[in-house]
């Protein structure tokens, strides 16, 4: 029976496919990976969806990319020939296009090939400012160019943005010499120009023969292009037969499996992967049954499987044995809890009010939210600042530790007395209750039951209103929100990604706690005006240890990814940055006799 | 008969503004505020109010719901505004591998239902009614979650009998591949409860005068069940399985996701986890469209069926 019913199934299967199941998957080399949730379509423009960004990274191309190997992550040239030139202190960028780049053919280009120029980037860089697209990228170019807002406030009265207008920090010196001028001095402007997501060329053409379809539309000069789409179900990527010359050529680093991914890959021609098969499998069991069944050649593990996969930080002997390989990385992210410093409970910057704040997040054991919560895929994190990150300090320790004991004697201490009920009330004898936001999924519960444990223990009592994110984000945004739970990946892999958030400038838009210190502004200004470096760092660390005085943000944990690839996998290392490594890859032939395998 | 159907689709039209309304309200009380997601991780009180102009939510509660009723006239509910695409080719897209799985899943859930139903009524006490019901007691008390993680490790990923996961590209593909597994699991749920359903329909015509007569008269077992009985059980079947089939065009959600179906189901939770209205809005209209539909359609059966039935 167990031979019979596949049988039977396969008789049936290959009757209704026809001579396309008898087709051998010959030639073609093909990836397939998962996606553990949809995308939201291909114009990076206009979402910043972790998904789609994986595909429009490899479908557009930003002047600068990122090394390959090299840790921590390396600025290299992308579609410009060389890093750019910089002049007038950090206020002007020269970049230079290589020639000789074309988008894939497109009926929006009338059968002509379409050379990439500097006048696409100038085009695409408006884009993100033009008012009907509402690109979620805006902060990072708003403000920053010189005439850039001007033209995007004019379009905002008008309508309509005037991409024929000329912008005077955006000017095509030659067809192919691009010169941005900022208005003041940034020294991170290169990495927004790598930013995976979004700083891609695009062009005029293709944009505006696809009027508001431009998600299903992507027309990049990237080493890949968009052969089929099913949405929320699959993506298939296809080799741009038209991409440039480019080889695999990056040294070694210091990881674990960086020496057998040099040998694997030195010297090919990119890309060498001809297909890139994307399935959209949400259930972490079905994730991991489809990979370990080897419907799928590479997934990072769910945190689930992680203890039935893994032993300590290697794979269990069974899987080793099959050849699967490990790669873990450590998220360049941290998980954070936020204190709202305009809220009359909790907010404020008297030293009551430090003492409770300070009480609060030495109540909350980071540990146990690893272990319990994370599967052990986590460790805690230290700094605002987490590891691969410019700025971050490895030597550097959180001043907050886990001591409820000496969370409760600074509570007594500041008059945060119990009452009958075991409860603390304020100093001026009013109730005490906090309120920390979450939202309805199941690890939020379990945080807040960790937080709720911990709280307990020092007496204060808590509530933990349940909404969707889109509410709390709106309050937060307003400095309504207490407390809550969030998340912050680094765009870039400098520490001003993450310390941006406390700045007060920065109030009711990232900066959610609403922070505002005369003595950390001043410190972010003094680090802004220097170029990266240890003068820098060393103000970032200072910036850090202010934010824990004035106790803003609790930080918790930096989560580990466990990245796992088939043994015919070649050339991954999961890059802090990067979205998707695909283009660096390779696959070895599969002895693969039909569909079954292929097929999603 | 005209009049009747006339005046049945004259009584959808109010029905139907209370479901306009009520989604409506539902979607801007507790639906969320779509921009605060389609703005990234930093945005500003400007770039929101941007943003709601460009969706035009910010437009007074009045002009929305003119406009949602436009789009109900014209069948054009727009875009989605999470990712572009059209509504209508969502709806097109989706719905074809919702109703692969949920079809045959409904007729085969009916039929085996109604042959068992009518099997141990016949024998209502013996050994064998006995043994199906505590069967079909212990099958509802089991999560759907334990049968789709059971059978896919078991079935799927263990002995190899189905793929674990996934969709093709060809018809026969999805419905002699990915869908059977699916499709088993949506059976093991629902065979139990509508068959003791179905067989507490029958009990109530077996023990009805009219078969008395009949056996009395002679009439042989096999057309009592099939004619007699099976007939006049037949309204209350129909009723049970024609309310359940605007349920069809949403999908079951929890299967589409687990097997990585590409259906409605999967479609509506993610829109609405995005605020995504207007796929919210159309999926809904539609649904609550067919819903009245099928009523009517029900009530027609009826009169095809049993001749007793008078339409007024």
């Amino acid at each position: 029976m167990r031979n019979l019913l596949p049988v039977l199934l396969r008789c049936v299967l290959l009757l209704s496919l026809g001579p396309l199941a008898l087709t051998a998957q010959a030639d073609p080399k093909v990836l397939r990976v998962l996606f553990e949730a949809p995308d939201s379509g291909f114009d990076g423009a206009l979402n910043v969806n972790w998904y789609s960004a994986k595909v429009t990274e490899m479908i557009f191309e930003r002047l600068l990319t990122y090394d390959y190997m090299a840790r921590p992550a390396k600025l290299v040239p992308g579609t410009a020939e060389a890093m750019p030139e910089v002049s007038d202190g950090g206020k002007v960028y020269v970049f230079h296009v290589r020639k000789g780049i074309y988008f894939t053919p497109d009926p929006a280009f009338k059968g002509k090939r379409r050379e990439l120029t500097a006048a696409d980037y100038i085009y695409s860089f408006e884009r993100i400012l033009d008012p009907q697209n509402h690109s979620p990228l805006i902060n990072f170019l708003a403000g920053k160019i010189v005439g850039l807002d001007a033209q995007a406030a004019q379009a905002q009265k008008s309508g309509h943005f005037d991409y024929d207008a000329p912008v005077a920090g955006l000017k095509a010196l030659d067809r192919y010499t691009l010169r941005i001028e900022l208005t003041a001095p940034d020294y991170n402007f290169p990495y927004v120009m790598a930013m995976p997501s979004g700083m891609g060329a695009v062009a005029r053409e293709a944009i505006e023969a696809y009027p508001r379809q431009t998600n299903m539309h992507p027309v990049g000069t990237g080493p890949y292009m968009l052969a089929q789409y099913v949405p929320s179900s699959r993506i298939m990527l296809a080799k741009n037969p038209d991409f440039r010359s480019l080889t695999w050529d990056f040294a070694a680093g210091d990881g674990p499996n960086d020496a057998q991914v040099v040998k694997d890959m030195q010297g090919k021609r990119l890309p060498q992967i001809d297909r890139i098969e994307i399935s959209i499998v949400q259930e972490e069991q079905s994730r991991w049954l489809a990979f370990a069944d080897k419907q799928m050649d590479m997934d990072f593990l769910p945190q689930l499987a992680a203890p039935k996969v893994m032993e300590g930080d290697h794979l269990k002997p069974e899987y080793a044995g099959e050849g699967i390989r490990l790669d873990r990385a450590v998220d360049p992210g941290i998980t954070y809890t936020f204190f709202n410093m305009t809220d009359p409970v909790v907010g404020g910057y008297g030293k009551d009010k430090i003492a409770l704040r300070r009480a609060i997040a030495m109540s909350y054991d980071i540990k146990q939210e690893i272990a319990l919560i994370r599967n052990g895929q986590a460790v805690p994190a230290q700094m605002a600042i987490p590891p691969g990150v410019a700025g971050y300090d490895p030597q550097y320790r959180s001043s907050i530790p886990y001591d409820p004991d000496l969370a409760n004697r600074l509570l007594d201490y500041f008059g945060y007395k119990r009452g009958a009920d075991g409860w603390r009330t304020m100093p001026d004898g009013k109730p005490l209750v906090i309120s920390i936001a979450r939202e309805p999924a199941a690890i939020y519960t379990e945080m807040a039951e960790l937080w709720q444990r911990g709280l307990d223990k020092i007496g204060i009592h808590a509530e933990f209103p349940v909404s969707n994110f889109q509410d709390h984000q709106e309050a937060a945004l307003g400095c309504k929100l207490m407390m809550w739970n969030s998340a912050w990946n680094a765009d870039y892999p400098d520490g001003e990604n993450f310390l941006q958030q406390l700045y007060g400038p920065n109030a009711r838009q990232g900066n959610m706690a609403c922070y505002q210190s005369p003595a950390f502004d001043a410190l972010y200004k003094q680090a802004m005006a220097l170029p990266p470096g240890p003068e820098r760092y060393a103000l970032y660390a200072k910036m850090n240890r202010q934010m824990e005085a004035d106790t803003v943000w609790l930080v918790e944990t930096v989560r580990v990814r466990n990245w796992v690839t088939q043994p015919w996998v070649l050339g991954f290392k999961k890059h802090p940055i990067l979205n998707a490594e695909w283009l660096y890859m390779d696959v070895k032939m599969r002895d693969v006799k039909t569909r079954d395998v292929a097929a999603h | 008969m005209t009049a009747y159907i006339v005046r049945r689709l004259w009584q959808m039209v109010p029905t139907m503004a209370g479901v306009i309304l009520m989604v409506f309200i539902l979607f801007n009380w507790v639906g969320g505020d779509p921009a605060y997601i389609l703005a990234g991780k930093m945005s500003n009180a400007a770039q929101i109010a941007n943003i709601r102009h460009q969706l035009g939510i910010d437009q007074p509660y009045y002009v929305q719901l003119w406009i949602f009723l436009k789009q109900i006239v014209t069948f054009d509910f727009g875009a989605s505004w999470s990712t572009g695409e059209s509504v209508a080719h969502i709806l097109e897209t989706r719905i074809g591998p919702s109703l692969m799985v949920m079809l045959p899943m409904t007729i085969l859930e009916t039929l085996i239902a109604i042959a068992l139903a009518l099997g141990v009524a016949f024998v209502r006490g013996s050994l064998t009614d006995r043994a199906v019901m505590v069967a079909c007691t212990v099958g509802m008390s089991i999560s759907i979650l334990v049968y789709m993680i059971v059978f896919q490790y078991w079935f799927a990923f263990k002995w190899g009998w189905f793929p674990v996961q996934g969709w093709g590209d060809s018809f026969g593909e999805n419905l002699f591949r990915y869908a059977p597994l699916p499709i088993l699991i949506g059976l093991a749920v629902s065979v139990a409860p509508t068959l003791r359903l179905f067989r507490s329909f029958v009990l109530d015509e077996v023990g009805q005068d009219y078969v008395r007569t009949a056996r009395a008269k002679g009439v042989s077992e096999r057309r009592l069940v099939w004619v007699h009985v099976l007939r006049n059980a037949a309204i209350p079947i129909i009723t049970y399985v024609m309310s359940n089939l605007p349920g069809l065009l949403i999908g079951v959600f929890l299967l589409e996701n687990f097997f990585s179906v590409p259906g409605i189901g999967r479609e509506v939770i993610q829109a609405v986890d995005r605020s995504d209205f207007p796929v919210v809005k159309a999926v809904t209209v539609y649904v609550a469209a067919a819903t009245m539909i099928f009523n009517l359609l029900t009530d027609l059966l009826y009169q095809a069926v049993d001749p007793r039935v008078q339409l007024k």
